[in-house]
This record gives structure tokens, C-alpha cells and sequence, in this order.
């Protein structure tokens, strides 16, 4: 049942036996200190009736004191005074009567003594007074009082009276001793109950606070002892509720905490379990990845955290298929197509190769024009002899061959002009084409100028004739450059097309080659001029022959400009050596990607 | 006798080499609105308007292709009157002057074109002449060169 109480019902109950018990204790203390004084008041008491007493004593002297003095002197102021002593007699027995009302036995002799004082007075003191004043101041008067009987005999009425306060103050002295008796019994009980009494509260203290100390503590260790074995790891254990006060209630709170904790625990372990289970099958399906096996599904979904992770993991991997299925196919593309640059380089390289011999052939051709040029011109000069004194026109021709001489001056400074032009783009390939061009509408122009040089020849008749030799001659050259220079350029056409496919930044040189074209079309257009002042001079065979001595120089010139063509195509095909080497080093690197891409398996 | 050969199609003819006056690179021509389907236009002689013939498109084919042998002839037509005109021939693929002797030159024996003329064979195939004074139907000719008014 003490266990039902709370702490605070304990407390007040332990301090409150303590509290009653102390009270008890100044109760009773304060009955006996009562009792004490009470004893005290009346020693007093007794002590005052015995004073008293002692006074009615010393009174009575007094009076026979007096009277013993009149006895002697028979000195009337004596007797004055024996009668204020014998006054104050009376009071103070009246006043013993006042003190001992509440003793019957003392009041009885107290008017004993009364009567006996009145008595005394009367029947000794008075008649003696009597018989001194009788005798008055007769000699001897005070001898023979003292010799009467009377006075011999002493009066057996103040022996009485003394015989009666001796009893009196023995009456008071025996209650004083019984009064001390009992007072040192009530100091002595009083001790005893002290004692006692703070002794009981001295172990019912102890007691208390020994039980209420279990009440407390007990619970508390059990508290704390559970709390000490969660905090050790047990999740079980739980606190024994022993009481049902305070502590007892935190018990069952903290048992409660606990449970929930425990349960907590068990709700997070199963939940991390799960992601863990979750994880790991993603893991596995990671793992796979990472060694290339992409075929792998991803099972996870949900609208957690670990299922859009799964749902990205998912949609990555299908994106990763995605790509590596276009790598394993661009790969594939990527060979195929390094294959067929491989193989078109090693044919550009083959007419590259091809080209260069041409552009021997070509070479050793336009020496033989030049050669032929010079053989012409020595036939030319001849030709010019005879020409100069049989052309009717001579005078005409002469001032048509300045013309034509300026005009030719033109066209050698223009050829300067096109072959610094052509100098300046030789190292590039796409350069060689304008160049062919140039050879091409120079043929062109020869081959027109050997026509109307044929033709005037033809005019000229007999005289012409021999020119007429030379100008088929120059005809055939020029038509020889013409399929030549054909060639040369289908092949640089081949060639372009296909260098134009492998080399990159060939758009900035279309670029030049469209301006040096133009500058080209703006030469020839000046060339055209000039052939057009050429036919109109081409009677003249002095025009022929500076004609003729130009072309050599042209012939030349073209020699120059197929020499630096030759080399051209000689870089041309060591370039198209280098792209054949890259072609081989791309093929080789598109083998390696597809062998890396191979790796990854995407088919699911 | 000597022949500028030049082709139309794929056949060889031949115009006599002294009724050239010159032989001209193929150069941008004046159209003529209106003209006959002959005239491939008009061309500057040194300032002189003359008129250019397309010998292909008067033979009854396709236009001259634009080759770079594509020249024009430039010929002293002679009209009926005796009237001595340029007259501008746009010849494909003109080859150049051929030697062809008198003896090698026979009648075709085939009444085609008026204005060709006589074949002559050689390694290379057959030339056949190109008969100027034919050469223009006379209402092309009236067209190009029209009688001077009197």
C-alpha cells in the first residue's frame, strides 16, 4: 500500500511521524515544565508561612523584651511601647491565618495560637504591667516582680504559644520536603521521556528515511539499469515497474520509448534491408554494365529515391544501347569507308604516279616544241627573207608588225603576269588546272594563228609555201600540247575530284583557284587582244616569225611552268602518300573502335 | 589544194582554204531576235557588224557545242550579184588545214544540201567540200545580205 503513494505522499507522511512524534514530546515537556513552576510557587510559599512565622516569634520577643524593660525602669514610655509591639502581633498572625486558608490543620492552630496570644496578653503581660504600675518608683519594685511566683515559674501560655509555631514551621517543613521529593521525581521522568522520545525520533528518522530512500532509489536503479543495458545494445530490455507513483509512470513511459524505439529500429532495419536488396540488384545489373554485358534489365521502379534511380539507370542503359548500337554501325560505316578512301587514295596515288610520268612526257614534249620552235624560227627567218620582197602589202604589214610587236610585248609581260601567277600558285595542286588552262587557250591561240598563218600562206601562193610547211608544223605542236595538256588536265580532274574529297580546307583554295580564273579569263581576254591584233597582223611573215620567237620563248616558259608542275605533282603524291598513310592509320583506328564497341553486348 | 577542215557532227568537211579570210577563236555573238534558226547571231569585226552562220544548226542538226575548237570562219562570200561579203561560219571542231589533191576529189554522187560539194577519202575518212557559192538558201541570204537598193 506504501508503494500506491506517490513520492510526495511519502514525504509528508515520513516528516509528519517525525513532526507528530516532536510535538508528543514538547507536550509533555511543557506539562512538566508547568508542573515544576507550579512546585516552585509553592515552596515559596512555605517559605513565606515560615518567615512568617519566624516573625510572630520574633514578635513575641519583642513584646516580652519590652515588657521586661518596663519591669525593669517602670519608664512609662516603655509600656507605650509594649503596646505598638503587642500591635503588630495580631497582623501577622492574621497573616499566617491568609496564607495556610488552604490547610485546615494549620488554620486550626493559627487560632490556637490566636487565642493563646490574646491569652497571654491577658492573663501575663497586662497583670504584671498592673502590679509594676502599682508599685510605681518604690525601691525594689523591679526585684519583687521578678521574685513573684508568676514570674519565677515562667507562663505556661507563651511556652504553648512557642510550643505552637515550632509545630506550625514543622508542619511547612515537612510539605517543602515532600514537595522536593516529588519535583525531583517529575525532573527525573521528564529526563526519561527526553530521552526516549529523541531517541524514537531518532530511529523512526532513520527508518523513514530509509524506506522512503527505497521507494526512490529502487525505481531509479531499475530505471537507470535498463537504461544502461538499451545503451549496451540490448533493445529488450525494459524497466521493472515497481511502484505506482511517479517513478512508476516514468517506468512505464520509458518502457514505452523503448518499445517504440525497438520498433523503430526493426521498421528501419527491414526498410534498409530492402534498398540493400534493392541496391544490390541494380549493382548486379551495373556490375554487368561495367564489364560491357549491357543486356542486362533494370527492375527497380517506384516512385522512390532507389526506383528513379533504377528508372534512370534504365533509361540510361537504353540510351547506352542506343548509342552503342550507332557506334558498332557507324564503326562499321566508319571501316567501310576508310576502306574505299584507302582504296581511292592508292588509285590517286597510282595517277598521281601516273601524272608525274605524263608530266615528263609532257616535259620532254614542250622541249621538243622549244627545239622545234628554234629549228622554225631559223626556217622563219628564211621564210622572212623571201616573205619581206613578195608580199604586196609589205608597207601595211610593217606598220601592222609594230603594232603587232607592241601588242606581243603586251602579251610576253602578260605571260610574266601569268606565270608569276602561276609560280606563286604552283604549290598548289588545284593551281595546276589554271595553268592548264593557260596552255590550253595558248595552244588554242597557236592553233589559230598557225590557221590564219596557213591561210595567208595560202594567199601568198608560191611564195607561201614554205611557210605554209611551218605553219602545219606549229599547228601540229600546238594541236600536240592541246592533247596533251587534254590529259593533263582529265587527270587533274580525276585527281582534284578525288583530292577535293580527302583533303579538307579545299573550299579556301576553290576559292583562289575562282579568282585566279578570273585573273586567268582577264589574261586570256588581254590574250584574246592581242591574238586579235595578232590575226589581224598574220599576213605579215615578220610578225610570224616575232609570233614564232615568242612562242619559243612561250614554248619556254611552258617549259618552266611543267617543270613546276612536276614538282607540284611530285607533292601532290607525296601528300596523297601521307593521306594513304592517315587512310591507313583512320582504318586502323575505326578497327579499334569497332573492337572496343564489340566488348559491349546491347541485344536484350 | 588546200582545205580549213572542220566537222559537223561526226563528219569531216572542208572549206577551200582560199576563200578564207581568217580563222577566229569562238567569241560572244549578238543574238538576233527574229533571225533565221542559221544565224547564231551577230559578230565584231574590228568594228564591221557580220553576220555568223551556224554551219551545224544549216545542215539541219544541233546547234555548235560551245568546244574550244569551236572557231569561227570568217569566209568572203560572194553573193550572185558579184557582192563580196564577211561571212561568219561557226565550225565545230575546227582540225586544221589538209593538203587534198585535185585528183583525189570525186563527186559524191548524192544529191543532198545544195552546197555540198565534191568528197575527197583519205586514211582518216571522208572530207566532203563545203560549195560556198551554195552555201546560203536565197532566202537566207536575201535575209543577211539584202540586194543594195538601187
Amino acid at each position: 500500500m506504501f508503494k500506491d503513494l506517490g513520492i510526495k505522499k511519502k514525504l509528508y507522511f515520513g516528516f509528519g511521524a517525525i513532526l507528530s512524534i516532536i510535538v508528543i514530546l514538547l507536550v509533555i515537556a511543557y506539562n512538566n515544565f508547568v508542573r515544576l513552576s507550579e512546585a516552585n510557587v509553592w515552596d515559596k510559599h512555605t517559605m513565606d508561612v515560615l518567615q512568617v512565622i519566624d516573625s510572630v516569634n520574633v514578635e513575641m520577643l519583642q513584646v516580652q523584651v519590652e515588657a521586661r524593660g518596663y519591669y525593669l525602669t517602670g519608664d512609662d514610655t516603655r509600656a507605650a511601647r509594649i503596646k505598638t509591639e503587642m500591635a503588630d502581633v495580631p497582623a501577622a498572625i492574621k497573616k499566617l491565618q491568609d496564607l495556610t486558608a488552604d490547610n485546615p490543620r494549620q488554620v486550626l492552630r493559627f487560632k490556637e495560637l490566636e487565642n493563646q496570644f490574646h491569652a497571654w496578653i491577658r492573663e501575663v503581660i497586662d497583670p504584671q504591667v498592673e502590679r509594676r504600675r502599682e508599685l510605681g518608683t518604690a525601691p525594689n519594685a523591679a526585684d519583687a516582680i521578678g521574685r513573684s511566683a508568676q514570674f519565677q515559674q515562667g507562663s505556661p501560655v507563651s511556652v504553648s504559644i512557642y510550643k505552637v509555631l515550632a509545630e506550625a514551621g514543622a508542619e511547612e517543613r515537612k510539605l517543602l520536603a515532600e514537595r522536593t521529593t516529588s519535583t525531583n521525581e517529575l525532573q527525573q521522568s521528564m529526563v526519561r521521556v527526553l530521552s526516549l522520545g529523541g531517541l524514537i525520533c531518532i530511529i523512526l528518522g532513520i527508518g523513514i528515511c530509509y524506506v522512503l530512500a527505497q521507494a526512490i532509489l529502487t525505481p531509479l536503479n531499475n530505471l537507470t539499469h535498463a537504461v544502461n543495458r538499451i545503451a549496451a545494445g540490448e533493445q529488450s530490455a525494459r524497466a521493472e515497474i515497481i511502484s505506482a507513483d511517479e517513478l512508476g509512470q516514468v517506468s512505464v513511459e520509458f518502457n514505452r520509448m523503448a518499445q517504440s524505439i525497438q520498433d523503430n529500429q526493426a521498421n528501419e532495419l527491414a526498410a534498409t534491408n530492402l534498398l540493400k536488396s534493392k541496391v544490390d540488384t541494380l549493382l548486379e545489373t551495373v556490375s554487368k554494365a561495367a564489364s560491357g554485358d549491357l543486356t542486362g534489365q533494370i527492375t527497380i521502379t517506384g516512385s522512390d529515391a532507389i526506383g528513379q534511380l533504377g528508372n534512370g539507370l534504365a533509361k540510361m542503359f537504353d540510351n547506352l544501347r542506343v548509342l552503342l548500337n550507332n557506334i558498332q554501325k557507324a564503326g562499321i560505316q566508319v571501316t567501310t569507308s576508310a576502306t574505299e578512301i584507302a582504296a581511292s587514295a592508292r588509285q590517286q596515288e597510282a595517277t598521281g604516279i601516273e601524272q608525274a610520268q605524263t608530266s615528263v612526257e609532257v616535259l620532254s614534249t614542250t622541249k621538243e616544241i622549244s627545239s622545234n620552235t628554234s629549228q622554225l624560227l631559223k626556217t622563219m627567218e628564211d621564210a622572212t627573207a623571201v616573205a619581206d620582197y613578195t608580199t604586196s602589202a609589205t608597207s601595211e604589214a610593217q606598220s601592222n608588225l609594230k603594232r603587232m610587236d607592241q601588242t606581243m610585248q603586251h602579251m610576253v609581260s602578260a605571260t610574266d603576269s601569268i606565270n608569276a601567277k602561276l609560280a606563286a600558285l604552283s604549290e598548289k595542286a588545284s593551281n595546276i588546272n589554271s595553268v592548264l588552262t593557260t596552255i590550253t587557250k595558248v595552244a588554242d591561240q597557236t592553233n589559230i594563228l598557225s590557221l590564219n598563218a596557213a591561210i595567208e600562206a595560202e594567199k601568198a601562193g608560191e611564195a607561201g609555201r614554205g611557210f605554209s610547211v611551218v605553219a602545219t608544223e606549229i599547228r601540229r605542236l600546238a594541236d600536240q600540247t592541246s592533247v596533251s595538256t587534254w590529259d593533263i588536265e582529265q587527270m587533274l580532274k580525276e585527281m582534284q575530284s578525288a583530292v577535293s574529297a580527302s583533303v579538307m580546307g579545299m573550299d579556301k583554295f576553290s576559292e583562289e583557284i575562282r579568282r585566279s580564273v578570273g585573273e586567268v579569263r582577264l589574261v586570256a581576254e588581254q590574250l584574246s587582244g592581242v591574238m586579235d591584233q595578232v590575226g589581224k597582223l598574220a599576213p605579215q611573215f615578220d610578225v610570224v616569225l616575232q609570233g614564232m620567237q615568242s612562242q619559243a620563248v612561250g614554248a619556254q616558259q611552258i617549259t618552266e611552268t611543267m617543270m613546276q608542275l612536276n614538282d607540284a605533282t611530285q607533292q601532290t603524291v607525296e601528300s596523297l602518300k601521307a593521306t594513304s598513310e592517315a587512310v591507313h592509320q583512320l582504318q586502323y583506328a575505326a578497327g579499334d573502335l569497332q573492337a572496343s564497341v564489340a566488348t559491349f553486348a546491347v541485344a536484350v | 589544194m588546200k582545205l580549213l577542215v572542220f566537222h559537223i557532227g561526226a563528219d569531216r568537211y572542208g572549206l577551200r582554204l582560199r576563200a578564207v579570210l581568217r580563222v577566229l577563236p569562238l567569241m560572244e555573238l549578238k543574238k538576233l531576235p527574229m533571225a533565221p534558226d542559221a544565224v547564231a547571231g551577230l559578230m565584231n569585226l574590228h568594228g564591221d557588224p557580220v553576220p555568223v552562220i551556224d554551219l551545224a544548226r544549216l545542215g539541219g542538226g544541233a546547234p555548235s557545242a560551245e568546244h574550244f575548237d569551236t572557231r569561227i570562219v570568217v569566209v568572203d562570200y560572194r553573193t550572185p550579184e558579184g557582192a563580196s561579203h564577211a561571212l561568219g561560219l561557226l565550225a565545230e571542231r575546227v582540225a586544221g588545214v589538209q593538203d587534198v589533191s585535185d585528183a583525189a576529189l570525186a563527186d559524191s554522187g548524192v544529191r543532198a544540201a545544195p552546197f555540198l560539194g565534191q568528197v575527197a577519202g583519205d586514211g582518216a575518212g571522208i572530207v566532203q567540200l563545203i560549195e560556198l557559192d551554195q552555201l546560203l538558201p536565197a532566202a537566207l541570204r536575201a535575209a543577211l545580205f539584202p540586194p543594195a537598193l538601187p
